[in-house]
């Protein structure tokens, strides 16, 4: 007797990545050899005593169970079941979460998984910062990887499809997706983390992770750190400059208490693209406190998570998922990019007119474990991240402080 | 239609702007106490701006103002000269003068709106290029050398080639410099590279003159210099692996091999050959594999033995 | 020009601003024409900037003595692509110098706005490379506002992308900017608009040209590539064989419109001759000008971020050695501090089975469809197979451009003739009343010229077709002619002639479908001039 599982229903290794929103799950008995009825089957949590946990549930709504019976039948139809991480036990590595399919005693099968979710980048442990670290270097590949199309997305000449509009969130969402979707095809335990701004981050402006700056804003790596061979623009090396002292003080930013109570309707929201945002930017001399030369540097996209990790969190607070609904987004038309039925340059690839002349990096990358958001992305896409509306529009990705309901 | 449109948002936009004038400058003072933040950013823009331009108020509440106000100092002609003001003002305090940058300067990251002040702005900066104030005058070399600004890159170039007139030290002109790479810098960064003022100069003249394919010999040389600095050595490395990136294996496999050479150049090679390496040409290669093995459980630094360590996960599994 | 720099070093800035100074003086326009190419030395070995300023300065100088007809390319040129504030505002600045504008020179204006008002800055022109430190100064936005202000009736094509923009955009423009624009808008004036799609601008600023002049051997046949592959390939043999379609590049180049776009265009025309079924049967190239940085990963990288495909007959290359052969081969338009691109030009090839030069794209944007045109158009056995000589000169199919560039000295009255778009046709017709010719007294002659003129464009249509392999256009318009002559010389009266009209109308439009001129493609993006038409 053999049973096959199937993770964000799809066989594929790849698709073994769950977070806190509900992952869609099948079982079936794949040979029924021995068997001559029904099979009834407990699903858990083989125990661990690290890593992260799991919980098991018969509908996208109901109740999460520490295991859950189900009957197989005969013939080999599916029986679909949802897989959710127990909020605050996130994974620590690749396959420390392991699913087992018991009838009575016997072990049917069982699959490793991973609860993978961007986790405060001053709190990973020491070999999650080097997976991060060296599938951000291998995409860089010394200049000539794929990185280049990151940083020709995030330009002066760009900016206006990016900033200064409604559309500024969701953009950078997708950007960031896009971006960790990339990693995560050289790394598939990667996850982006996120530099809380309001916050000291002493492990981050570290030798072993994004580098420690000296008084001239040259950022040194430790020899055993990839990202010594960082190179954007054909030039080698970082330069960013800290106003604050990062060991000890956050960025001169709002705090997130302040950032949440900017309003409940979005539009008063947008005003943290300014404060806390542009000053985390700027908090900085070097290339990250310009618009045309932030994405040159890595420290870019721990920024804008936490910036995302705001919204996100924002929208957990008031209930802003809901395109529909009109406080989660700006009313009224904004620039093209900027509404919520508006592709989104440069995944949609159309250029010209008011969008960028050209459009690098093609298509959004796509996920083993979600079909969301698509190709070419839409702005109202990226509102409904953990499919709290829609499941079908989640996005695969999740915050370790942010809940799913 | 249009310029009724126009018209009638222009008085408006009047009638605003005398409305916050006239409004009282001693209720406009911004309570810094827990919860008083909301407030302040949800109605009053105008007391913001007011407390930022209120020269009768006290440094560190109008820096906060600035900073309340967010990215939204360009919204309102007055307040935006207002706030240029400070900058260029020399007898302004330093910590206001910085803090009307910083806003200014996340003002520009909403692109489209800031688009419309953006000349005042490049020209306000070029006006305090020069300014007594190192901090400040360095942080706007750097936004202007951030712009590919050619009359900052003439004003640096000066200074390197003439210190007297420097604005900011060598080190800090030559890093400025590396951010438009056809800024022609490479004559006087080989210069400096040869006789360097300071160690921080010519490393930066080295990062400078990586982007320089006719400067790869330099690179050679001081890689195969052991009396080199290590930093320049690994600088070097990184560099040449940018020009060459194909040399990558055969370098860093030298380092690894050779046990005169330095921990952290060791350290770098491993770290080069895994993450860049060619796994079958690496797997293959017994000699590397075995010294690598040895280089694990040896005598060398942490480093080394990290490095070596990853190396064998990758290729020895 | 060794009036004042006659040392053997290069000039500084300065003494190459007071030579500038010197020929505008002078009225030496010819010279400082030429001043604007690229490779012209004195712009070796210098920073990006610093040649930024010097163009700039040539261009001031252009505007004050009069922009000559062969250098209002260059205006177009940075208006187009122009990504320095400082450049742009020169050349909108040099164009209200021109002494025939006309409405295609509009959308480049505003095409200008449109690319640098996010990155606009103050610029002062009172002294060389001046950027507006106290001074007041101006921006490039409100230089190219204010030459369509100057442009007047002729902009009214754009007068409504010119609302819009006011509509919808506003809130980026400073208030200069804003007024700037009111004042566009009434000078404009949102009459009726010229008639687009004709007549075009002066032949050389159209970014075409047939080349007649490569000699297609020597130096370069021999000349070796790499590819992204990193496999190497000799330029004999990968440009014989086969005709194809090369563009140059390079990866670090940081203007946007420049390279990224050339090699994403590359893209497109590569899935225009797929889907016209011309796999196979066409090469493309793109030719990196930095092949000393440029290593096979960086070309694969850069092509496939911008969607380029590669396989046997489409390779990014770079020049392993006689990167100077290359240079003279294309006359290319570019210049280097030591192996960097310091300045280029946008350059587009179409090379025949030879690996002759058979027509060059260059400055202003090419159309990717024009481009595939021009290859098909050297494909004429349809094997594929490299065509056969067809007598002296190699470059044989472009004659008729040539020919064509010839025609700008025939009197006004036959180019205003010829028939460069079917509008232009009906305009002229419905003008001139050749159809009605018998009304307009005291002009007997009249009719002989004219009914040359159109013997004449019944040849080019005939030479067209031929071409094409489609003599449709040509059949309609010669029974159109026909008509015509009997109708002009009273034999069937104008029932006759308005027959003909409309005949060779319809032959026209044949004619032309899909072969627009890259100066005439998309009467929304370059309304043609109809000054010609008007001197007629």
């Amino acid at each position: 007797m053999q049973i096959e599982l199937r993770i964000n229903d799809s066989a594929d290794p790849k698709a073994r990545y769950v977070s806190w929103a509900p992952s869609p799950c099948s079982v079936r008995l794949s040979d029924p050899t021995g068997a001559s009825q029904p099979v009834q089957v407990t699903l858990r949590q083989k125990p661990a005593a690290t890593g992260g946990q799991v919980r098991f549930r018969d509908g996208p709504s109901a109740s999460a169970k520490t295991s859950l019976s189900l009957t197989l039948p005969l013939a080999g139809a599916p029986v679909p079941f949802f897989l959710t991480g127990v909020f605050g036990r996130a994974s620590v590595m690749d396959g420390d979460v392991t699913v087992e399919v018991r009838a009575g005693t016997q072990v049917l099968g069982s699959v490793p998984l991973m609860v993978r979710v961007r986790k405060d980048a001053a709190k990973l442990t020491a070999p999650e910062r080097d997976r991060f670290v060296a599938a951000l270097a291998k995409f860089n590949d010394r200049g000539a990887g794929g990185f280049a199309a990151f940083r020709a997305m995030h330009t002066d000449l760009t900016s206006p499809e990016a900033h200064g509009a409604p559309g500024f969130l969701p953009w950078h969402r997708a950007y960031l997706l896009d971006l960790e979707r990339e990693l995560q095809a050289i790394d598939s335990s990667v996850a982006l983390p996120y530099w809380r701004f309001d916050r000291p981050a002493p492990a981050l402006f570290t030798p072993a992770f994004l580098g420690r700056s000296d008084s001239n804003g040259t950022v040194h790596f430790a020899s055993t750190n990839p990202l010594q061979f960082w190179v954007t623009d054909g030039v080698p090396g970082i330069n960013r400059r800290p106003f604050f002292v990062t060991g000890t003080a956050s960025a001169n930013v709002i705090t997130e208490a302040q950032t949440l109570a900017l309003g409940n309707q979005y539009a008063q929201f947008l005003r943290m693209e300014g404060n806390p945002h542009g000053f985390a930017h700027t908090s900085f001399g070097g290339s990250i406190s310009s618009i045309d030369t932030a994405a040159k540097d890595p420290l870019f996209f721990l920024l804008h998570a936490n910036v995302d990790r705001l919204w996100a969190k924002w929208q957990r607070r008031f209930g802003r998922f809901d395109p529909a609904l009109a406080a989660s987004f700006a009313n009224g038309p904004s620039r093209i990019g900027h509404n919520l039925p508006d592709t989104m340059w440069p995944w949609n690839g159309i250029t010209g007119g008011q969008r960028p002349a050209t459009a690098p990096g093609g298509d959004l990358a796509a996920s083993s474990c979600v079909t969301a958001p698509g190709a070419k992305p839409k702005v109202r896409d990226m509102l409904d991240f953990q499919g709290a509306v829609a499941p079908h529009s989640q996005l695969g990705f999740d915050y370790d402080d942010v809940r799913f309901a | 239609m249009g310029a009724m449109r126009t018209r009638k948002k222009a008085t408006a936009r009047k009638a605003s702007k005398t409305k916050r004038r006239s409004r009282p400058k001693g209720k406009a003072k911004p309570k810094r106490k827990a919860g008083a933040h909301a407030a302040a950013a949800r109605g009053s823009y105008a007391a913001l701006a007011a407390a930022a331009l209120d020269p009768g108020l006290g440094v560190r509440q109008r820096i906060r103002a600035l900073a309340d106000l967010s990215g939204e100092i360009c919204d309102d002609t007055g307040t935006f000269h207002g706030v240029l003001d400070i900058l260029r003002d020399a007898k302004s305090p330093s910590g206001l003068r910085l803090a009307a940058l910083q806003a200014l300067q996340a003002a520009t990251f909403s692109a489209v709106k800031f688009s419309r002040s953006r000349p005042e702005y490049l020209t306000a900066l070029r006006a305090v290029a020069a300014d007594p104030d190192l901090e400040l005058r360095q942080r706007v070399l750097g936004l202007l050398a951030r712009e590919r600004d050619g009359s900052t890159q003439q004003k640096l170039l000066d200074g390197l080639k003439n210190p007297a007139k420097a604005l900011v030290p060598p080190e800090k002109a030559l890093q400025l410099l590396g951010y438009d790479v056809h800024a022609d810098a490479y004559p006087v960064a080989r210069r400096i590279v040869r006789d360097p003022p300071n160690p921080a100069a010519k490393r930066e003249a080295l990062r400078l003159l990586a982007a320089d394919a006719a400067s790869a010999p330099v690179f050679e040389e001081i890689l195969r210099n052991k009396a080199e600095p290590a930093e320049f050595r690994q600088l070097s490395v990184s560099v040449l692996h940018s020009l060459a990136p194909r040399s990558l294996q055969a370098h860093a496999r030298e380092m690894v091999l050779d046990d005169t050479e330095d921990d952290d150049l060791r350290a770098a090679g491993l770290t080069a050959l895994t993450q860049f390496g060619e796994q079958g040409a690496i797997t293959a290669d017994a000699a590397l594999v075995q010294r690598v093995d040895r280089l694990k459980g040896g005598k060398g630094s942490a480093m080394v033995k990290k490095g070596a360590r990853r190396f064998l996960d990758k290729y020895r599994p | 020009m060794t009036d004042l720099v006659a040392v053997h070093r290069a000039p500084t800035e300065d003494e190459f601003a007071e030579r500038v100074d010197a020929l505008a003086n002078g009225s030496r326009r010819a010279e400082l024409v030429e001043l604007l190419r690229e490779d012209d030395p004195a712009y070796a070995e210098r920073g990006a900037a610093a040649i930024v300023r010097m163009r700039g300065w040539v261009l001031l100088a252009l505007g004050r003595v009069g922009l000559p007809d062969d250098a209002l390319i260059f205006v177009l040129e940075e208006l187009d692509n122009g990504r320095d504030a400082y450049l742009v505002a020169a050349a909108a600045r040099a164009m209200r110098s021109y002494a025939t504008p006309g409405s295609a020179l509009a959308p480049f204006l505003v095409g200008a706005i449109s690319n640098i008002r996010y990155r606009d800055d103050a610029v002062s022109f009172e002294r060389y490379g001046g950027y507006a430190v106290s001074e007041p100064g101006t921006t490039a936005v409100r230089e190219a506002l204010v030459t369509l202000r100057a442009l007047g009736p002729h902009a009214r094509g754009v007068f409504r992308e010119l609302e819009a923009m006011r509509a919808s955009d506003s809130g980026a423009l400073s208030p200069e900017a804003l007024a700037e624009l009111e004042l566009t808008l009434a000078a404009i004036g949102s009459g009726l608009a010229e008639p687009e799609a004709c007549c075009s601008l002066p032949v050389g600023a159209r970014g075409f040209r047939a080349a007649a002049t490569s000699t297609g051997s020597g130096p370069v046949e021999s000349l070796l590539f790499e590819d992204q592959a990193g496999a190497v390939v000799r330029f004999a043999d990968f440009f014989r064989g086969k005709p194809s379609v090369v563009v140059f590049f390079y990866t670090r180049c940081d203007n946007p419109r420049k390279c990224s776009l050339t090699v994403a265009k590359l893209a497109r025309l590569q899935g225009l001759l797929a889907e016209r079924g011309f796999d196979g049967r066409i090469r493309t190239a793109a030719i990196t000008y930095d092949p000393a940085f440029d290593a096979p990963d960086r070309l694969r990288r850069y092509g496939e971020i911008r969607g380029v495909r590669t396989d046997s007959d489409h390779r990014l290359l770079r020049a392993v050695e006689g990167m100077d052969a290359l240079r003279d081969h294309f006359g290319l338009g570019v210049n280097f501090i030591g192996s960097l691109v310091n300045r280029h030009r946008v350059e587009a090839f179409v090379l025949d089975a030879s690996g002759r030069i058979a027509a060059t794209f260059e400055r202003i944007q090419w159309d990717e469809q024009r481009v595939v045109e021009e290859a098909i158009a050297l494909l004429d056995p349809p094997s594929g197979e490299p065509p056969p000589p067809r007598g002296p000169d190699p470059a044989r199919p472009r004659q008729r451009d040539a020919r064509w560039q010839a025609l700008g000295v025939v009197p006004p009255l036959a180019v205003a003739f010829f028939p460069k778009c079917p509008v232009c046709w009906a305009t002229y017709l419905s003008a001139t009343g050749i159809a009605t010719l018998e009304q307009i007294p005291y002009a007997p002659w009249l009719l002989p010229v004219l009914m040359l003129a159109m013997a004449v464009n019944l040849g080019m249509l005939w030479r067209r077709g031929r071409s094409e392999g489609r003599m449709a256009g040509f059949y309609f318009a010669a029974a159109g002619a026909v008509s015509i002559a009997f109708g002009g010389l009273g034999v069937g009266g104008s029932y006759a002639s308005m027959c003909g009209l409309a005949l060779i109308l319809i032959g026209s439009l044949l004619s032309v479908r899909g072969r627009r001129d890259a100066a005439e493609r998309g009467s929304r993006r370059r309304p043609a001039d109809v000054c010609a038409l008007k001197q007629a």
